[in-house]
């Protein structure tokens, strides 16, 4: 008898389980991975390239891991397998990227952003893909806003000049001009893009024009269009057009990406790129950010 | 007898569903987060991060209030800016959003230090370059240009000792055709502009340079020397060596549901998923708008369907005719490099539309699932806000 109860209490939790999987919405915050890679290809909970796993970065947070190695256009299946996952039907994202990690959401947004998606499960396999939920589909993915920290989209003087691997497939996909070719980078589907632009850059200042942050220079982790690179600094540079914050054209007419919006720049030069495995340099603004208004 | 014990299931279920739903949604954040380090189990997700309460002492509910307010602004502006685009589907934008795709064709012009990789940048020295286009198809060209510049802007003599052109970016991979020695030259032909003006050009075409069935990326790299300054220079072509569909002869013109539709005939020869975008102009040359397509198609003839949004007409006023020009485009492939098979591109007046006018376009407002859905979720935060700073009052 206590047998039969027991069982029927498990298959009442399993029940009511899937009905709140169902009918509730759930919000989730997916931490997109830039050039190095080092989280394991489709776990969602190995947050290594980042920092901790314990560390707060916003609700229900995924790290949404590809290579940092290979092709952008190769790699895009992870990054789209993990917005079906949990950015579809009921559920909503918040998305945090880094470095190439920009590149990839844009391209996701502009070039697969209209697609149909089938509505999912939110329970990844091992490879980081999930089931259907039940058959129904949508346009596209629920995104409320990208938080993008030393945001490659408009790529990196560092790929033009040889400084990084020539051979590496992500190096050629940083070159400016092929980043900047890759897609239309003011096609987000009127998603924000929130930049946070490091500028404590100064081994590479010979060759990262205006501010950069040791590996982007502020024309792309601002957001600023354009077809080529150019050079962008703060304002207390008197000698170079200044990046504006927010959404305005820059000093001397270049304008942002459509929908992209400098939420951070780094007029006291005090954050570099990289996370040091500690969601630390600029990533630790975007975290920041993450943790009071991915909720 | 079933009935009754149906019932009391019924009642059983929905009491358990309201004391998860209660325990699930007063769950803390700190809850979702793995205490173990990664790769860590999959948590049970929870619906929001601990809001702040009203019951807090008076220095938290200040902080709170700030908190709650900049989301509340953040929320609106979201709101606000998602209703104000969407007015216009994405498909059919104004061409002033899209600043990178006015001129699409134009050659990309880059400045950086004449240097070598890894070496020293010499004060005032800048290397300037400009690449005609970054993806080619079949029997395209790619003109390259480079000059040295010194601080003042003028042209400094510059040589090209080494210039090669190979299948780049392979990784671990070996090149599939044999690098290609190539030159780049001063002389005022076969694309370069002017003789003796220290811009040296050299114009790759990859069907007569030896990478006709290269489907992938040719890489131009180039020793150069300036005075006594050395330096490097690289660029990337990702090449298509066949035009998965051939354009078809005339588009035509409709007014179809209160907009203005183009239809550019093509046979598509291999299946898939298509990206088309085309920038039109008024009779004044004043741009309009930038139209775009994505969608998969089969093979056979077909046309793309470029939607010029009723409502944005209205909106901008166009002097008519109007005037389709710079289209390029590709069938996009999913998971793999290159990502695309090119179309050759349509650079000009592609096609010209009749005049009409403005009354015979709808003035309403795009509306979709997608939309709906959107714009009932930032007003869910919106509320969401406005609710919390209600209960936070205006108090200390």
């Amino acid at each position: 008898m206590a047998k039969r109860i027991l069982r029927g209490v498990s298959w009442f939790v399993l029940f009511a389980a899937g009905f709140l999987a169902l009918a509730h919405a759930t919000n989730y915050s997916l931490w997109i991975n830039g050039r190095t890679g080092g989280g394991q290809l489709g776990n969602h909970a190995d947050f290594s390239y980042w920092g901790p796993a314990t560390t707060n970065a916003g609700v229900n947070k995924k790290s949404v891991n590809w290579d940092g190695y290979n092709h952008v256009s190769d790699q895009n299946y992870l990054v789209r397998d993990a917005l079906d996952c949990y950015c579809t039907g009921q559920n909503w994202c918040y998305i945090a990227v880094h470095s190439a990690g920009d590149l990839q959401i844009g391209y996701s947004l502009a070039l697969y952003g209209g697609t149909s998606r089938m509505v999912k499960n939110a329970s990844p396999n091992g490879q980081g893909q999930c089931g259907n939920l039940n058959g129904s589909s949508q346009t596209g993915w629920n995104i409320k806003w990208v938080d993008a920290g030393g945001g490659a989209a408009g790529g990196s003087e560092l790929a033009d000049a040889g400084d990084w691997a020539l051979d590496e497939p992500l190096v050629a996909d940083l070159k400016t001009t092929t980043a900047r070719a890759m897609y239309d980078h003011s096609s987000t589907r009127a998603t924000w893009f929130n930049m946070y632009a490091g500028a404590s850059g100064t081994v590479y200042s010979f060759v990262l024009p205006g501010q950069d942050d040791e590996a982007i220079a502020y024309h792309s982790s601002g957001g600023v269009s354009g077809s080529g690179n150019g050079s962008f600094c703060n304002p207390s540079d008197w000698f170079c057009n200044d990046l504006t914050t927010g959404t305005a054209k820059n000093e001397g007419g270049r304008a942002k990406w459509g929908f992209h919006t400098v939420a951070f720049r780094d007029s006291s030069e005090s954050y570099n790129h990289y996370t040091s495995g500690n969601w630390a340099g600029i990533t630790s603004r975007v975290r920041a950010d993450m943790e009071a208004n991915a909720r | 007898m079933r009935p009754r014990r149906t019932a009391a299931a019924l009642a059983a279920l929905g009491l358990g569903v309201v004391l998860l739903w209660w325990a699930w949604g007063d769950a803390p954040q700190a809850a979702a987060a793995p205490t173990a380090a990664a790769p860590a189990p999959e948590p049970a997700p929870v619906a929001h991060a601990a809001a702040p309460t009203p019951s807090a002492r008076a220095p938290d509910r200040s902080a709170a209030r700030d908190l709650w307010k900049q989301r509340l602004e953040r929320a609106r502006r979201t709101l606000d800016s998602y209703r104000e685009a969407t007015r216009y589907p994405h498909e059919s934008r104004p061409l002033a959003e899209h600043p990178d795709q006015v001129r699409p064709f134009e050659p990309v012009a880059t400045e950086r230090p004449l240097r070598e990789p890894g070496g020293p940048a010499i004060e005032g020295l800048t290397l300037r370059t400009t690449q005609e286009r970054v993806y080619s198809q079949g029997d395209e060209s790619v003109l390259f240009t480079v000059a040295a510049i010194d601080g003042e802007g003028h042209t400094l003599p510059l040589q090209v000792p080494r210039a090669m052109a190979h299948e780049g970016a392979t990784g671990a991979r070996p090149s599939r055709i044999a690098p290609v020695m190539v030159q780049f030259t001063d002389d005022g032909r076969g694309g370069d502009t002017a003789a003796g003006d220290n811009v040296l050009s050299f114009r790759l075409q990859p069907t007569r340079d030896g990478f006709a069935e290269l489907d992938g990326l040719i890489r131009v790299e180039l020793a150069l020397q300036s005075g006594e300054h050395p330096g490097y220079a690289s660029f990337d072509v990702i090449h298509s060596p066949a035009a998965p569909a051939i354009w078809g002869a005339t588009p035509r013109e409709a007014v179809e549901a209160g907009s203005l539709n183009l239809y550019l005939p093509a046979q598509v020869l291999q299946p898939g998923r298509y990206v088309v975008a085309g920038r039109v102009d008024d009779a004044d040359g004043r741009p309009v708008a930038l139209l775009n397509f994505n969608d998969d198609l089969g093979v056979g003839p077909t046309e793309f369907k470029l939607q010029l949004f009723g409502k944005l007409l209205r909106d901008t006023q166009p002097a008519f005719p109007l005037v389709l020009r710079d289209v390029e485009a590709f069938l996009l492939k999913p998971d793999t490099f290159p990502d695309r098979s090119l179309m050759p591109r349509r650079a000009g007046t592609v096609y010209r539309t009749k005049a009409y006018p403005l009354v015979a376009f709808s003035a309403a407002e795009w509306s979709s699932e997608e939309r709906n859905r959107y714009l009932t979720e930032y007003g869910k935060d919106v509320k969401e806000a406005e609710d919390h700073l209600k209960d936070l009052g205006s108090g200390p």
